[in-house]
Parts: structure tokens; sequence; C-alpha cells
């Protein structure tokens, strides 16, 4: 007598985390219209590429913004974000002065 | 991207350059602070690039987009972006046989690429004996995705490991440990995440070790024991499930590090002459723990005499750098050297002192500048400045190597050991999975 073999089946439940919906925060502050006579602030890392990066950035803005300043920041500790460093007031001190700020380098 | 956020936070325009490789880490970075629109701008140059040419050219191909990214109006998604689609978890997710599970797991990015053991039900339920905690407990939210840590996903996440019931306090305590890490450069997320492939390295200490079935003797770290394989393994996938690491989207590890498959030690207390490695932390003897860290390597050596000078000139000549550091020593040289008044601040002290490199050769390392001179070429200088980087533990069965796991772990002073709490019933659970052992063959 032939019996057929069952393969048997199994209901299973899911590894996957719940997480809580967060509503996205949108983007509030104007970007100015021209760089001319504005405080540019360049942020970087301790990645390698980071300050060499901005030096380059920083050159071909003096190009075209002849009148355009520039304030550097290098950051306190190692892959930390700033505000969670020993130099948050530091840093915000910083960005009081600025009027947009690049960040090198991300990975 | 972090730091681009806390800008636009505080009311400055920010624009983040990133590495087009990774474009997927910053659309996870943005969207898990909340701030989708954060602008960001790829370049071709690796992050660690020190080639003046290759940033140059990689920036100019990208300065007009970051340019515009500076001073380009805002558009309305960026004022107001549409939240995600609530993700819909459902507790069943699939019914099938062996194979179409594995395959459908390993479709949603759900395994190790192992074949995994089916949560189902039953066996879900049945790992929960080993806790008394009911299954909504919710423990924390885990980083990056700060997905919420239920004691039945980790439940979940054991079976697919192919966890026994008493792993489960060594489960829950481990977990714990990720979840009070800090963020930033020494805390686990930084560490799951990093281009350097850190590896969880879990040490347990205490009656548990034994009771569990840990292999803390011969070939302590290579398979062959479901305890130490299991362990490892579910950690890795709570780290992939509930934190939401995931290789090449968050972990961005550029090789890889097979020690993320599993790499739980036991203290091999019985042989050590030394007091355990959690009694160094205020715990006791008769606790029971589970110890963190983040080592990248592993390496392994032969001193060349078994007197106390060939063992640490050994191990002296083999520390390289890192952040925390564990040397692991074999009953036999650890005999040796206890009986020769050696105890582990001795130990940590001597490799302090005679672990050194040259000066030049550290700074070329951590150097941002790399046209950094050097006028001080003939000093050296310690590799590991604070003994407290340093971990001495004593596992492994008969022979003379010795190993080092060297790398990361939590910043001093933070929470790196935790105490494993036992269920009631332990000992009556204990016995019905304690007989769950290898029996070889002998040939």
């Amino acid at each position: 007598m032939n019996q057929k073999k069952v393969t048997p089946l199994y209901e299973v439940i899911s590894p996957w985390a719940e997480a809580d919906p967060v509503p996205p925060r949108g983007l509030t502050v104007e970007r100015p219209t021209d760089l001319n006579g504005k405080t540019i602030g360049l942020f970087h890392i301790w990645k390698r590429a980071s300050k060499p990066i901005l030096e380059v950035m920083e050159r071909e803005l003096k190009k075209r913004f002849p009148a355009a300043r520039f304030s550097w920041y290098t950051e306190s500790r190692m892959n930390t974000p700033e505000i969670e460093s020993d130099n948050i007031a530091k840093y915000e001190a910083w960005l009081k002065g600025l009027d947009t700020v690049l960040f090198a380098y991300g990975d | 991207m972090y730091d681009a956020i806390s800008a636009e936070e505080r009311g400055i325009p920010a624009v983040a350059i990133i590495s087009d490789g990774f474009l997927e880490d910053a659309r996870s970075a943005s969207s898990s602070r909340a701030m989708p629109g954060v602008r960001y701008v790829p370049t071709t140059v690796p992050p660690e690039s020190t080639l003046k040419d290759v940033i140059e050219a990689g920036v100019l191909a990208a300065v007009d987009d970051i340019l515009k990214a500076a001073v380009a109006p805002l558009t309305a998604p960026e004022r107001s972006p549409q939240p995600k689609p609530t993700e819909k978890i459902t507790r069943i997710v699939f019914k099938g046989d062996l194979d179409e599970v594995n395959r459908f797991y390993y479709g949603r990015g759900w395994t190790d690429g192992f074949p995994i053991i089916p949560p189902t039900e039953e066996k879900v339920a049945e790992m929960l004996t080993g806790t008394d905690l009911p299954p909504d407990t919710l423990l924390g939210k885990l980083i990056p995705r700060l997905g919420k840590v239920t004691v039945e996903k980790i439940a979940v996440n054991a079976v697919m490991a192919g966890a026994l019931p008493t792993y489960m306090p060594v489960l829950i305590a481990a977990t714990r440990l990720l979840l009070n890490s800090e963020m930033g450069f020494l805390g686990f997320c930084t560490f799951g995440v990093s281009t350097g492939s850190w590896s969880p390295f879990w040490v347990i200490n205490g009656p548990i070790r034994n009771e569990i079935n840990l292999n803390s003797s011969s070939g302590t770290l290579s398979p062959g024991n479901i305890a130490n394989a299991a362990i490892g393994r579910a950690m890795g996938l709570i780290i992939k499930n509930i934190g939401g690491i995931r290789k090449g989207i968050e972990d961005m590890g550029v090789m890889g590090n097979p020690m993320k498959y599993t790499m739980v030690m036991a203290e091999n207390e019985e042989a050590s002459p030394w007091e355990p490695l959690h009694t160094e932390y205020g715990l006791k003897k008769g606790d029971n723990s589970v110890m963190i860290s983040f080592p990248q390597s592993y390496i392994q050596h032969y001193p060349p005499s078994s007197d106390p000078e060939g063992i640490m000139r050994s191990v002296v000549n083999n520390i390289v750098p890192g952040m925390v550091y564990t040397v692991v020593f074999p009953p036999v040289h650890a005999k040796t050297l206890a009986s020769l008044g050696w105890t582990k601040q001795d130990i940590k002290d001597y490799i302090c002192k005679n672990a050194r490199m040259d000066a030049n050769r550290q700074r070329s390392m951590i150097s941002r500048d790399t046209s950094e001179s050097n006028e001080n070429k003939e000093n050296s200088v310690p590799i590991i400045r604070d003994p407290r980087t340093l971990r001495i533990l004593v596992a492994g069965g008969p022979g003379a190597f010795i190993a080092h796991a060297i790398g990361g772990g939590p910043t001093q002073g933070k929470t790196e050991i935790g105490k494993i709490e036992l269920p009631s019933g332990w000992d009556k659970l204990v016995k019905k999975y304690r007989n769950i052992v290898p029996n070889y063959v002998r040939y």
C-alpha cells in the first residue's frame, strides 16, 4: 500500500521588529539665493578626505563668490555627532554665525 | 548626516557631501532622524582618500550639484515630506514547508545566509520557557532603526538561530548590553555599521557556562557546540532584524567579518588560576555574566618558550593598535605565570609598559594630515596607554597558542558587562536540555 508522504508545513512568526512611525520633519529654513557676501561654514570630520574636499570647495566657492566668507570647524570626537559631544555649546555658537554650511564627509 | 540635520534643526541650511558608495546609508540615516529632506550630494571620492588628484576630480565633478543644493529653493516635498507608509508587521508572516520558509526568510533579508529553524508558535513558546518575562515585555528600542525589542522578538530570532531555551537568559542580558550602548564612535551603533567590520564578541562567565554546555576548552571559538554557535548567531539576527543593521545598507563593513556569524567564548574558569573576568567588574564569582566588545581582528601566536619571559615577549610582540584588547591565555601559560606570582594586573601593566611602537608609525596611522613631519622618529610610544582597555582571560584547551581579539568596545565606564538573570525553575530547565551534547564516535 502506497503511503503519501506528508510534508510538514510551518506557520512562522516574523522576526522583524515593529518600530513606531516617526513623523517626518520638513526643512524650514530658506536657502540663500546667492552666496556672495555670505558666511559659509565648512565642517569636516576625521576621515582623511574630509578636509581636502572642503579645501577644494572653498577654493571653487571663492572663485565664484569672491565676497563670500568662510568659517572652519573640526569635529571634536571621532564619529560622534557634534551635538552629542562635549563641545555642543561651541558648535551651536559657531553655527549661529553662518548663512549656510557644508559637511564633509559622509560615509 | 547627523551633523547636517543638527544644523537644519538650529536654523542653518546645510548640505552634506557624501561618498557615492553610501547613498543607502545616507537615506537610512536621514530617515532614522526623521528628516528625509536633508540635502546631500554624492561624490566619487573614497572617504579615506589622500590622493589629491582623486579628491580634486571628484569634488570638481560634483561642485555644481553641491552649489545647487546650497541655494536651490525648498521644494514642497522638502518642506512637507510625506510620512512613510506605516510598516505593517504581521505576526504570522508565512506558511510553507521547510524549504519554502527558508527561501521566504532569506528573500526578506532576515537570515545570515544559513538555513534557519522555522519560528513557529510552538517553537517560540518553548523558547519563552527560558525566561519569566512576558513575551510582550518591551526592553527598549534598538538603534539605528529603533526597532522594539520585545522578549518575543528575541525568542523568534533565537529559534531561527537554533538556540535552546536555556540560552534565553544570556540573549536577554546580551541584548540589554546593546540597548545600553551609547551612540557615537565607541557605541554599538557605530561598530555595527562601520566600514571597519567590527564584530560583537561575547564572553560569558559564571556557572551558566556549564549549565548550558558552553565550550570554554579546546576550540572554544570553533564550530561544534550549539551554545557557542547559536548564541552569537542569535545576537547577529537580533542586531539585523530588531536593530535594522543590514549588510551593504546600514552595515557598510568593507571586507566584512566571519566573526559576525558568531563569536562566543566562555572563560575556562575551572582551569584558570586567576579570578574570573566578571569579578573584576564588581560581580561575584557565582554570578553569571555576559561581556561585549567589538574586535575587528583575531590572531593567535606561539611563544618561543614557556617561561614567563617567552610568554610575555610573545604577547607584547603581537600587540597591535586597538581600542579594546582581549588577551586569551591557554591554561598552561596562565598557570605558569600565576605560579611565579603574575597577576592579571601585572600582565596588563607589563603590556602597557613594554608593547611599544615607533612614534612615527603611530602618528602616520592616526594623522589627519599625511604631510605631518616627524621630528621624534627615534621615540617609541606605548601601543596601549590605558590598562583598563585590556582584558585578560583564560580559555581554550591543552596547547600553547595565545589569542588576541583586537578591536573596539564601549567607552571605559560605559556598560560593557551585564549580569545574567535566571528564570524561576532554572534547574528543571537545565535538566531538560543539559544532555544535548555531541557524542563523538571514536575511530
